[in-house]
């Protein structure tokens, strides 16, 4: 088990029920994989540095967890195939 | 000690005066940190280049750590690839 970061960039037009399932989602991805969530942080509604998928806007949540190494590419991939997912980025935490 | 280049090419290069101390070096407690924009902000120029050590004054040790950590900074559009970072406060 190592600790990692996890900042994922939800669209920002969704609604509050909306970005709490999808919080959900990823929480539980992390779970399911045996992991141990540390810490959840909402940084919000931020403008993005650039546009993405025509957005300008994006919902940051960051996520500090325990996971085993051999199923973060599994997650990293997860994150990917998730529509609502504009970006996501998973280090290890030093 | 200076950065000034005298080529036969011309000087195109400014000259910019360099902080003498690795800045992580001499501050233990200065974690380098994908997620601090506004420090991210302070190793890139104004057109989002990272900006070379000569001018920074960071270790190569360091300089590797800030070099990537800008490109996580960027990859979560905290910071542009290029251009100008616009600084607007209402998150």
């Amino acid at each position: 088990m190592h600790t990692y970061e996890l900042v994922y960039i939800l669209q920002a037009d969704l609604d509050e029920a909306t970005l709490n399932g999808l919080a959900e989602t990823v929480e539980n991805l992390i779970k399911n994989a045996n992991g141990e969530i540390i810490k959840v942080d909402r940084w919000g509604k931020r403008r993005l540095a650039y546009p993405i998928r025509k957005l300008t806007e994006g919902y940051y949540v960051f996520v500090s967890f325990k996971l085993d190494p051999a199923e973060v590419a599994n997650l990293r991939r997860t994150l990917g195939y998730n529509e609502q997912i504009l970006r996501s980025i998973v280090v290890r935490a030093e | 000690m200076s950065d000034y280049k005298s080529n036969g090419g011309g000087d195109r290069r400014h000259y910019v005066s360099k902080p003498k101390f690795c800045q992580f070096c001499a501050d233990k407690n200065l974690a380098i940190d994908y997620k601090n924009v506004e420090l991210m902000t302070r190793f890139v120029n104004e057109t989002g280049k990272i900006r070379p050590r000569r001018q920074t004054g960071t270790c190569a040790k360091h300089q590797r750590e800030v070099a990537k950590a800008i490109k996580n900074a960027r990859h979560i559009a905290l910071i542009p690839f290029e251009g100008d970072i616009w600084y607007d406060q209402n998150a």
